[in-house]
């Protein structure tokens, strides 16, 4: 392709190394720029361009390769341009909360994938790794992210914690007490608080598959 | 001619580097009373942030020649900033530190213009920072790196070998101090690494596992962050917890510490609960001059080339004795946002569909094949998306997205890209690299034929 | 009102309270306030130094605008040392600050003593006689001094004092010291109560790696005849040992003890470093030595007898996986360790206090608690005269530099600093400085300037020639710059200078951190600056 196919740029001869060409004659560029301001360089033709983070290149493409379990949907309340907030259902088809509906809501940063994305539980639930506030305790979301992992890898993470949650590593002290000293009441309080109810003091919204 | 100034002069120290030719110079180092006139008249400086590093900034570019100078900044002046912000008294407190640096500088330094802006980096135009000769960053958060960064890459463009057009270079230089340490550095976008080509360098932040808070907290920062992020949340249903509200912080400490002598672990302060809750990071106004100064420095030997440049990255670190290493980084030639990316020629009939099918009109073109010539080994086999500035043109997975973005498909490129000449596309895929397959992201450059040659005439037209 | 302490926050997280008293307490001198000496003390200034003294016997002149903010357009002929010394005053009115209007030089000629009163000296753009003079003048009355000079796109700073003791080294990378290579009863038993073969997940997985270590190194020991892993493979086969134990895949405690299972091996006794300081003979004490020495002799005795070969323990440990109790436990227990060490070497102290005629309890036990904490990080920086290492520097030191790339500037600088100064003594001026001249651009092509490039060149190889070196890496293109640079003080050099200063100054006044030991040249071509210890 010939360089004239480029708009509006002086030729100038390009130097081989690394900003040689550059350096020391810059202020003579901007000289040159400052006296042909009217020559307005962004004229017609050229986008403006919506600067897009990294962060938001990298998202589209964790998107572009989502590989969703069966059991999980995505979904975008602000529309196909902003994927950077976006909601994971997840409806667990075993365990203890089979039967669920589980929203998840996902904050990614201009600073994804050095920033882990901010996820928070939108359904209120029992669950020993879950508060009533929403955090959840994953350790790829605080403490174990890294860059290399991804959308995809969080999702699969959260959907693990239903279908094994445990009572090691509890955010609800009281879920995670019942989980490891009495199982079968465990599954009771589950289903209790899935199908809208109170468990002990604490009343849950129904959150079942129709 | 005879040198225009003597030991009377102002510029009597700065001369000796600008008017006299030198051995360790730039390549087209031109010294002479032009230059330094050029310096006072053309380069136009943009500091960002007023802090720390921003009002040194200020200050050795007003004593470096320059005259030309803007800062923006968005935060007012706090008491804990007098340490070391010397541009800033006492009484100054609470009022726009981007305002009163400027002012306190244009007081003392005769002819040297600032203009400030009191006002968010991401509430200006693109335009406003086009016009900038060079900009020095003084901040003390990746993101707003980040931000600055992006749009002075944005400004880039490549010639067809790939080679970076130098009027469209936005040099920066780049500062960041953590108590008696340092960095320094030089970014010139399309040469050097650009701030993500390295955003490795920045170590993430130390994040507690929630459940080591709510269960087995074991040091005064896990009480703090317990108040913080899991016990505020609790006591206030959906008030958001700001940091510089003097009671929510009081709230944190006593919180913080009623847990820490429930679990007996020592060292919650208050001034510890600021330290964990604010992320603070001690500064101290030595580190910042040298910083700073070498920064400036390093602005002037670019922007005129009176000695060599740094290459292209500066640690100092005075925490035991002193050292200081200059290295070199190199730049991700795949980086998003500094990267030449692939050209690519289209004409302006092409719908997305075309380009979407498994094997897309390019891939068979000649002109396609050509243009990855530098690269044989790769080829974007499978595209599964298209975005053109932040907009999603097409999106194959996931199905919500397919399918609000699928009445696309049948659109011409040309007009979803608002019938500009040229513009940047990201494509994912599948590629093929070495036989090997492996996803992607693809930053397009798509030029559109016949267009750009009919602008350009019309300009020359316009300017003749 | 709290203000004097909010606006020192963001320092006094770094040397605290007590190095802050001791910023406070400290008066400084500077000598010649251009714009490298009225950088330094502004950033002292604005940390709040207790007084400062500016010397400077010159009047403001225009070309003084250019590269100090310090001065303004009604400064001009006036001294510059008073204008200098309100601006730094309107900085902070908490420091006291004095100026003297005199040249260095004639201080230093006629009136020594003025030098006495200061906690430490700054002097900046000195020639070298004047510097050399200094130096004696404050090594006689134990003033610290520190030299800087800014010269076009170098300069140097260099700190000159006999000893500096420093006991809060804070130094950024530290190995902790849990003692798991040799542990104490206490801690044993703290192991063997707690079962690592627990059958609860929750409890497994919260057993601190300390005690996983020490429990997984006895076993080890056990079947290979009371050793501890040495060699490559059976470091490996530990950690695999370590790793058989682990019961699920997210074990964090097993994990940080596959980290940290080399401290189970870690050689006994204390480091070379700390070796060297209690071999010293300073250590041996009498009615004249220091706080410092006097802890020094207790430690060595301590180290002798109740330490079994090893330092007082520090007590600390850092954060780990574990449960609240056990860490909680754990913690009290390395603690009391610590403070049995601390009351031994207390005693130790008060003991030699009393043999060499000392007041016994004249170290406080804040001090001495201090002391114990930080054993095995003491610091002792000697400094040579300037005029020895001048006269006599370390020539393999020397000659390394000469003939190492990375050190070519830096070392072609140092050279050439001093030939500047033996020209300006010889002719009057510093070379390329043509007072007064309108000069043609074309400068190398004026035939002063080729003059001067060759007699700073003969100058600079006589200094060589006097240290016994060849000349071959005294590239002509430094010569050529250094002439080009004709004394100028540039601000940006300034500031990095000045900077450079103020962060040694305060880390002197703080006894905290580590200050630079040889001379630093400060490159501001590509800023590969370099320490030379010669």
């Amino acid at each position: 392709m010939r360089r004239g196919n480029l708009p509006f740029k002086h030729k100038f001869e390009l130097l081989p190394e690394g900003g040689a060409h550059v350096i020391g004659k810059m202020i003579k560029l901007f000289k040159v720029k400052e006296k042909q301001r009217e020559i307005a360089e962004n004229a017609n033709g050229r986008a403006p361009v919506r600067k897009q983070s990294a962060g938001e290149l990298r998202l589209h493409k964790d998107i572009s390769e989502l590989n969703l379990p069966k059991t999980t949907t995505i979904s975008f309340p602000n529309g196909k341009d902003d994927l950077m907030t976006f909601e994971v259902t997840i409806r667990p088809d075993e365990g203890y909360y089979l039967m669920g509906v589980f929203v998840f809501t996902f904050q990614v940063s201009p600073m994804y994938p050095h920033d882990a994305p901010k996820v928070k539980c939108k359904t209120k639930v029992y669950h020993p790794n879950i508060d009533l506030e929403g955090n959840v305790c994953l350790n790829i979301l605080r403490e174990d992210w890294k860059p290399v992992l991804n959308i995809n890898t969080v999702i699969y993470g959260l959907h693990h914690l239903f279908t094994e949650p445990n009572y090691e590593d509890p955010l609800n002290h009281d879920a995670a007490a019942v989980l490891r000293d009495n199982p079968k009441q465990f599954e009771t309080n589950v289903k209790r608080a899935i199908s809208g109810g109170y468990v002990g003091s604490l009343f849950f919204q129904k959150c079942v598959q129709h | 001619m005879a040198e225009l100034t003597d030991s009377r002069s102002r510029s009597r120290d700065l001369d000796k580097l600008l008017l006299r030719p030198g051995n360790i110079v730039g390549k087209l180092f031109e010294p002479g009373p032009e230059l330094r006139d050029d310096l006072r008249e053309y380069a136009r400086v943009l500091v960002v942030g007023a802090g720390g590093l921003g009002c040194e900034l200020l200050k050795d570019f007003a004593l470096s020649g320059f005259q030309k100078l803007e800062v923006i900044d968005m935060d007012r002046i706090e008491v804990t900033n007098l340490n070391r912000q010397f541009l800033f008294r006492l009484q100054d407190v609470g009022k726009p530190k981007a305002e009163v640096a400027a002012m306190r500088v244009m007081e003392r330094i005769n002819g040297v213009e600032i203009v400030p802006h009191f006002c968010r980096i991401e509430d200006k135009e693109d335009d406003f920072y086009s016009k900038f000769s060079l900009i020095a960053l003084g901040l003390d958060s990746i993101e707003a790196r980040s931000y600055i960064n992006r749009v002075a890459c944005s400004f880039l463009e490549y010639d067809s070998e790939g080679n970076p057009f130098e009027e469209t270079v936005k040099p920066m230089v780049d500062g960041g101090t953590e108590g008696f340490k340092g960095h320094a550095r030089v970014i010139l976008p399309g040469t050097t690494p650009c701030f993500e080509c390295t955003i490795w360098l920045f170590p993430p932040q130390v994040k507690f596992p929630l459940c080591t808070l709510a269960e087995t907290p074991r040091t005064a920062a896990h009480c703090i962050e317990y108040a913080h992020l899991i016990k505020w949340g609790e006591m206030h249903s959906g008030k958001a917890f700001d940091a510089d509200e003097p009671e929510h912080m009081q709230w944190v400490y006593t919180e913080a510490l009623k847990r820490a002598e429930l679990f007996g672990i020592p060292g919650v302060t208050y001034s510890f609960t600021q330290g964990v809750v604010k992320n603070i990071i001690p500064a101290i106004a030595s580190t910042n001059a040298i910083i700073s100064a070498a920064c400036t420095l390093e602005a002037l030997k670019i922007l005129t080339g009176c000695s060599k440049t740094l290459s292209n990255y500066m640690t100092y670190n005075g925490l035991e004795g002193l050292h200081t290493k200059a290295t070199e980084f190199v730049k991700d030639k795949d980086c998003l946002i500094c990267g030449s990316g692939v050209l690519l020629e289209m004409d302006t009939s092409i719908t997305l569909q075309k380009i979407l099918l498994p094997y897309p009109c390019f891939t068979n073109s000649a002109q396609f094949m050509n243009l990855l010539g530098e690269d044989p080994m790769v080829l974007l086999s499978k595209p599964t998306s298209v975005v053109y500035m932040g907009n999603n043109l097409y999106k194959m997975v996931p199905p919500v997205l397919e399918e609000m973005t699928r009445s696309n498909l049948s659109l011409r490129l040309f007009d979803l890209m608002d019938k500009v000449s040229m513009g940047v596309v990201h494509v994912t895929g599948t590629a093929i690299k070495n036989d090997k397959k492996n996803s992607s992201l693809w930053k397009i450059r798509v030029v559109f034929k016949g267009m750009v040659d009919g602008v350009i005439d019309m300009d020359l037209a316009g300017g003749a | 009102m709290a203000e004097p302490r909010t606006k020192y926050d963001r320092q006094l997280r770094i040397w605290g309270d007590q190095g802050q008293a001791a910023l406070e307490k400290a008066s400084i001198c500077l000598l010649n306030c251009g714009p490298t000496g009225s950088e330094s003390l502004k950033n002292l200034v604005l940390g709040g130094v207790g007084s400062i003294t500016v010397v400077d016997g010159s009047k403001v002149e225009e070309g003084d605008l250019g590269n100090n903010f310090m001065l303004d357009e009604s400064s001009l002929g006036q001294s510059k040392a008073k204008c200098v010394c309100a601006f730094l005053q309107e900085l902070n009115d908490a420091v006291k600050a004095k100026f003297v209007e005199e040249s260095p030089e004639a201080l230093i000629e006629m009136n020594s003593s003025f030098f006495s009163d200061f906690t430490l000296v700054i002097s900046t753009q000195l020639v070298e006689t004047s510097m050399l003079k200094l130096d004696g003048i404050c090594r006689q009355a134990n003033v610290m001094l520190i030299c800087a000079r800014s010269y076009g796109l170098t300069g140097l700073v260099r700190i000159s004092l006999k000893e500096h003791n420093v006991i809060e080294s804070k130094p950024d990378h530290f190995l902790d010291d849990l003692r798991l290579n040799r542990p104490w009863p206490e801690l044993k038993m703290f192991a063997e109560s707690i079962d690592i073969n627990t059958p609860d997940p929750a409890v497994h997985k919260h057993i601190p790696y300390v005690v996983i270590l020490l429990k997984l190194a006895e076993e080890w020991a056990s079947s290979y005849s009371g050793c501890s892993p040495s060699t490559r493979e059976e470091k490996k086969e530990f950690k695999d040992l370590l790793k058989s134990r682990m019961t699920a895949f997210d074990e964090n405690n097993y994990k940080e003890a596959i980290d940290a299972s080399f401290k189970i091996s870690t050689p006994q006794g204390i480091n070379s470093n700390l070796r060297q300081i209690i071999d010293d003979i300073s250590a041996e004490v009498d009615s004249s030595s220091s706080d410092f020495w006097v802890m020094v002799a207790a430690l060595k005795e301590f180290i002798a007898n109740e330490g079994e070969g090893e330092a007082p323990l520090e007590g600390s440990i850092p954060d780990m996986t574990s449960s609240t109790e056990y860490y909680i436990n754990l913690q009290k227990i390395y603690q009391a360790k610590a403070e049995a060490d601390f009351l031994a070497v207390e005693q130790r102290v008060r003991n030699i206090l009393k043999r060499i005629g000392r007041e016994p309890a004249v170290i406080t036990k804040t001090s001495i608690r201090n002391f114990c904490r930080n054993a095995r990080k003491l610091t002792v920086c000697r400094y040579r005269l300037i005029e020895e290492e001048f006269n006599s520097p370390i020539l393999l030191e020397l000659q390394k530099y000469l003939n190492d790339e990375d050190y070519s500037y830096a070392i072609g600088f140092y050279i050439l600093l001093r030939a500047v100064d033996r020209f300006a003594a010889n002719y009057n001026r510093f070379p390329g400085l043509f007072d007064g001249h309108l000069q043609i651009p074309n400068i190398l092509s004026y035939r002063g300037m080729d003059e001067d490039i060759s007699r700073l060149k003969t100058i600079a190889l006589g200094i060589l020639g006097d240290l016994g070196c060849n000349s071959s890496t005294l590239t002509e293109d430094l010569i050529n710059e250094m002439c080009r640079f004709g004394g100028a003080e540039l601000h940006t050099v300034a500031a990095i200078i000045g900077g450079i200063v103020s962060q040694e100054v305060i880390k002197l006044i703080t006894k905290q951190f580590v200050p630079m030991s040889g001379t630093f040249i400060f490159n501001g071509i590509d800023h590969k600056s370099q320490l030379l210890a010669l």
